[in-house]
């Protein structure tokens, strides 16, 4: 007998259809699975049958052969598990082939038959139509968000294997998560003083401006970058979706609802692996911190300690807004466009924002500014300089603003910058920043004049006007040309990074 | 029997001097009352220790075979060979340009190498000093003083290094006759820091540079304290500009102390840490330096000096800028605190301080500004 079961795998973050075609015929006793499985496939035969067993069913002691279509592709996860031993009951005639029309099966089974989640169930029932969906109880609200069909959630074969035989309606389980322990969303208001800190805060969530902060340690870096994700407007239905396929594909736990509307905040420690970072490693191409950033925030804190090779393989995702992964002969490519936020101290003593105060020697701060490469630097639009909140401020400053207050004039200055433009101002392209991003001629001539003494390169130029752009869409929504004043806060926030006083200018 | 017979005593002194682990003291130890070749011979293995000797042998331990090994590289003719290349002098106590101020000094030095013309120390001189990292204003404040003291004749001594010494050899080369003196902490012919390359030429072109070791040797943390001994034993005072709490400078100082010769220093805002260290100096008893004048007065010279002053070429600024320059004059200010202190916006302030900037009133480093004054080209 033959039966031929619906189901996916995952390869990166985007599920793939898999036929999963059951046969149960004459010949030596065996159980074999083909269809380039890889190794964690192949381990689905002991689970499938202990689990059969264990579900009161009888283990055809035949031949059963697996062949998961299409033959080409490499298949790997456990998420098949389900979709074989279904295969195998209906092809061995435990439950009749007419019960399990138009269903797709997700899941993993242990050896005891209960039902277990796996990581991905979102792309995978993307991928699967309208039909009706089997899936683990825990990954239920997330198949929810995708399914196009019913969703029946499962927790033991037996259960299956009861409601194919018409002996009971499929089983009513609740699939409301808990909600996790919410950690309530930073507040700009806990930020006393640092009034710079905060506008390039603000200047960052209004353009999509990637933002580097240089400060000595205690000068909040973390507590900034932590506050962006706030400002930022919730993500749209398209994605959130990509942002939950991401997420699923990870094995990161998902909101109760099942979809991702938030902004993303994602902060990888120096010390995480080039592959949890950047993604891909294990046959299944998991997506790394960079995807999981995507329509987020990915903050770097201590950016020079971050290895070389990691530092160069994030360049291409933030021109391209994905990242290719490739293992032997697999390769895809995940989504990762992200705003990237950026810390560090000013120099390995961390005193050298401030004149006179640095301690380190020429050989030292050589070495450290050759840690973070100028191509990396140059991404950053806004470099600004953070000090240590200073003691009054500390003891009587007022509380700042709100995120809710800010976020509203971020969510103006965006919408200006879209009916303006069509597109955040951080993606203005050089050959339309005279029709959006004009100057008045006082403005225009502060930066010939930072070009004449070489402070600006040519590349810094149009992400000083990308930035000043940003700056009067916040204060003066409406106006047009960019006027002195805003250029020259947009100069003042693109400091230079790790020189040696006295090294001389560069941008 | 050496084969070094024929060379100079200063020769086996200057061959010595470059051996691994070679100190003032243990130099001082081989040559006593001994001929430099006799104390070479020691040194290398040649003939056996005396007591003296041997017993520093025994106390550390392979010192004896790092010498034997430096005798086969640092040999009397190798090394008089390089300093002739270089043009450095070669200079033993007993030299007659041997300057006066070291002879008795409690740790002279058993050599000296020396580009330039010993004579040119026969005149005032004033050492300055301070931190690596200087402020702009602490900059400046040593190119005046090097320049306005050059001017008056004084011969002006300190350390090459960068920040603060650097500016003060800059600023006496700018005056027509200036004579810099520097003491420097490594061998000649591979000048550090290598940013200063040039300045050490012109620092020797002028005037004259000083090493305890002989050329190729290297910057050695530990060389440092001992090149500050030098430099305050040569000076009639000395100056500290800026200095962390634990700056080198202070050593410099101290030796100066300890040889009656009195230390200056330039008072700085009490929140800045490159002025703890000479804010530190004052309230242990050295005199405050706010001008010129008083350095003059202090070496019994006539103060009055003509003043020098400058067309000014720099547009005024407006009535925010003039403010705003004031506050860049008292300390380093930065766009926030600028804002704060005028209580204006940031972009207003921003202009501000591009507008002072542009037209030369005050200089940005890593975002914080400074008031310019006409040494700013020495910093
Ligand atoms: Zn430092």
């Amino acid at each position: 007998m033959f039966a031929s079961i619906p189901s996916s795998v995952l390869l990166g973050a985007q599920g793939h259809p898999v036929s999963v075609e059951v046969h149960v015929g004459k010949g030596l006793p065996g159980f074999h699975v083909v269809g380039l499985p890889d190794e964690s496939v192949r381990e689905a035969r002991d689970r499938v049958r202990a689990a059969v067993m264990s579900s009161d069913a009888t283990w055809p002691d035949i031949r059963i052969t697996v062949n998961l279509a299409p033959s080409q592709q490499r298949k790997s996860g456990s998420g098949l598990d389900l979709a074989i031993a279904v295969g195998v009951l209906a092809a061995s005639e435990q439950i009749p082939l007419d019960s399990i029309r138009n269903l797709a099966f997700v899941g993993e089974v242990g050896l005891d038959g209960s039902v277990r989640a796996v990581p991905g169930v979102a792309p995978m029932v993307g991928v699967l139509g309208d039909r009706d969906l089997v899936v683990p109880i825990p990954n239920a609200h997330e198949a929810l968000v995708v399914a196009q069909g019913r969703v029946r959630p499962i927790g033991h074969l037996r259960e299956l294997i009861a409601v194919f035989n018409d002996l009971t309606p499929w089983p009513d389980h609740d699939i409301s998560v808990a909600p996790r322990c919410v950690t309530p969303v930073p507040d700009l208001a806990d930020v006393v003083g640092q009034p710079m800190a905060r506008r390039a805060l603000e200047i960052a969530a209004a353009g999509g401006h990637h933002c580097l902060f240089v400060g000595p340690p205690g000068s909040g870096k973390t507590m900034l970058a932590a506050r962006l994700p706030g400002l930022l407007p919730s993500l749209d239905r398209e994605q959130a979706l990509d942002v939950t396929m991401i997420h699923s594909a990870a094995g990161v736990e998902l909101p109760p609802s099942g979809l991702v509307e938030r902004p993303p905040f994602r902060a990888p420690h120096h010390t995480s692996s080039e592959v949890s970072i950047v993604g891909g490693g294990s046959h299944s191409m998991r997506p790394g911190e960079i995807s999981l950033a995507h329509c987020g925030v990915l903050f770097m804190d201590e950016l020079p300690e971050y290895g070389p090779k990691v530092i160069d393989t994030i360049r291409q995702p933030i021109e391209e807004g994905v990242v290719r992964v490739a293992r032997a002969s697999l390769h895809t490519t995940i989504p990762a466009r992200f705003q990237l936020v950026a810390a560090m101290n000013p120099c390995p003593c961390g005193e050298g924002n401030h004149p006179g105060d640095c301690s380190c020697g020429t050989a030292r701060m050589l070495k450290y500014a050759s840690r973070v490469s100028g191509p990396l630097l140059d991404r950053f639009d806004l470099r600004v300089q953070v000090e240590r909140p200073n003691v009054d401020d500390l003891l009587h400053g007022a509380k700042g603003e709100t995120t809710a207050e800010v976020a509203r004039r971020v969510a103006a200055a965006r919408a200006a910058a879209m009916s303006r433009q069509g597109r955040l101002n951080c993606e203005l392209a050089a050959v339309d920043l005279d029709q959006f991003a004009p100057l008045t001629s006082e403005a225009l001539a502060v930066l010939r004049h930072e070009m004449e003494r070489k402070a600006l390169s040519g590349r810094g130029y149009h992400r000083i006007r990308r930035v000043a752009r940003t700056i009067a869409d916040i204060s003066t929504p409406g106006a047009t040309a960019i006027d002195e004043p805003t250029i020259a806060l947009a100069l003042s926030m693109r400091t230079r990074v790790a020189t040696y006083p006295g090294l001389g200018r560069a941008a | 029997m050496s084969e070094h017979m024929g060379a100079p005593d200063e020769w086996f002194i200057a061959a010595l001097a470059g051996f691994r682990d070679m100190t003032t003291a243990r130099l001082r130890a081989l040559q006593a009352g001994r001929s430099a070749h006799e104390a070479y011979r020691i040194a290398s293995g040649e003939v056996e220790p005396p007591e003296a000797v041997a017993a520093m042998f025994q106390r550390f331990g392979g010192l004896r075979d790092k010498w034997r090994a430096s005798a086969r590289g640092c040999t009397p003719t190798s090394v008089g060979e390089r300093c002739a290349e270089l043009g450095v002098d070669i200079v033993l106590p007993n030299h007659e340009l041997f300057p006066a101020q070291l002879i008795d000094d409690p740790r002279r030095p058993a050599v000296l190498f020396v580009q330039g013309d010993l004579h040119k120390l026969d005149a005032r001189r004033v050492g300055i000093v301070g931190t690596r990292n200087p402020t702009r204003s602490g900059a400046q404040t040593a190119a005046r003083f090097g320049r306005e003291l050059a001017d008056e004749g004084v011969v002006v001594v300190s350390g090459l290094a960068l920040g603060i010494d650097g500016a003060a050899h800059r600023g006496v080369l700018a005056s027509a006759d200036g004579v810099p003196v520097a003491v420097v902490a490594n061998g000649h012919g591979a000048p550090y820091p290598k940013r200063h390359a040039a300045l050490w030429n012109e620092v020797a072109e002028r005037g004259v540079v000083i090493s305890e070791w002989p050329p190729g040797t290297a910057p050695d943390a530990f060389r440092f304290p001992q090149r500050n001994r030098i430099l305050a034993a040569l000076s009639e005072l000395v100056v500290v500009v800026e200095s962390r709490e634990r700056g080198g400078s202070l050593i410099t100082a101290r030796e100066a102390g300890e040889r009656g010769t009195d230390v200056f220093a330039v008072p700085g805002p009490i929140d800045q840490r490159s002025s703890a260290g000479t804010n530190a100096l004052l309230e242990d008893g050295a005199a405050p330096a706010t001008s010129t004048e008083t350095l003059l007065m202090a070496l019994g010279l006539d103060h009055r000096r003509a003043g020098r002053r400058r067309f000014e070429s720099r547009p005024a600024p407006g009535a925010t800028g003039t403010r705003v320059l004031e506050l860049c004059r008292a300390k380093p200010h930065n766009l926030e605190s600028v804002s704060t202190a005028l209580g204006v916006e940031l972009t207003h302030a921003a202009m501000e301080l591009a507008r002072l900037e542009r037209a030369g009133w005050v200089a940005e480093a890593a975002g914080w500004f400074e008031a310019v004054d006409e040494y700013s080209e020495f910093v």
